[in-house]
């Protein structure tokens, strides 16, 4: 067996949660509790799906902490447990079956040449409006991926793991990560542009 | 779309993830030079990103991190 390099802090919080250290598990909890939370939230886009997501993952993550060897990084291994949590929200909710983004349908048809014009995030905190409309236009362009796309872009995109490690979350290929990352970014780039220019037309 | 849009259009996003070899990457950076159109959806695509990224700074809220923590509380207060 290879154990990987893990964070320094989160192999020594497990191995103070397999000792029987709550404050340990707390503050695993403090760690990743925001992420698994904006991860949920962006799959499914209702806040309370969003907290059934976190308290699934948490209470399945601590229920095999005990016998959990470290092979893959803890936060890798909770966004696994998250994303099977989404996975089987969407089957309880008999959603229809996932809808297929062909990159041929965001090329320039010949001739044509559309502009995609996308705003720039403001950080000004005087902005909060701007800032809280802006984030209703992105939840909601996410929100409308289909779901095998949407994991994907928020894993790699939002979360930030590599191409590999989104492979190993959703045990698919290295390829499939490539090539819905590709239409996931594509079709956010048209919806983006699309509400933009609607809501400035107004 | 031209042959050469085409080709860059498939591989913009490896390119953008810096996956793509040394040969790869020239090529596609000599085409957006050339190319304004193709230029528009790469810059277009950089934003995109950016813009999700920078919108998923958030925190749970209050309520739903005290129902979290009494929900461990019960279930694995003797562990």
């Amino acid at each position: 067996m290879t154990t990987i390099a893990t964070d320094v802090t989160d192999h020594h919080l497990i191995a103070q949660f397999k000792e029987g250290s709550m404050e340990a598990m707390e503050a695993i909890v403090d760690r990743y509790e925001n992420r698994i939370f904006i991860f949920g939230l962006k799959m499914c886009g209702q806040l309370q799906d969003a907290e059934d997501i976190t308290q699934d993952t948490f209470l399945n993550a601590f229920k095999y902490l005990n016998s959990f060897r470290e092979e893959t990084k803890l936060k890798n291994w909770l966004f696994k447990i998250a994303a099977t949590a989404c996975i089987r929200k969407r089957r309880k909710k008999k959603c229809e079956p996932d809808r297929e983004l062909s990159l041929e349908s965001f090329m320039n048809k010949d001739g044509a040449f559309e502009t995609y014009d996308i705003p720039d995030w403001s950080d000004d905190p005087s902005n909060k409006v701007l800032q809280a409309e802006m984030k209703a236009v992105i939840g909601n362009a996410i929100k409308t991926l289909p779901h095998k796309y949407k994991l994907v872009f928020n894993l790699r995109d939002i979360e930030g793991f590599s191409t590999k490690e989104t492979a190993d979350i959703l045990e698919i290929s290295i390829e499939s990560v490539k090539t819905r990352l590709h239409r996931a970014r594509m079709a956010l780039r048209e919806k983006i542009s699309h509400a933009y220019q609607e809501g400035k037309s107004v | 779309m031209k042959e050469d849009c085409k080709k860059n259009f498939e591989r913009i996003s490896e390119y953008l993830d810096g996956e793509l070899g040394p040969d790869d990457c020239q090529q596609i950076e000599q085409h957006l030079e050339e190319c304004p159109e193709c230029r528009d959806c790469f810059d277009a695509l950089k934003k995109t990103i950016d813009l999700c990224k920078k919108s998923a700074r958030e925190e749970i809220p209050e309520d739903m991190r005290e129902r979290l923590r009494s929900k461990l509380k019960d279930c694995f207060g003797n562990h």
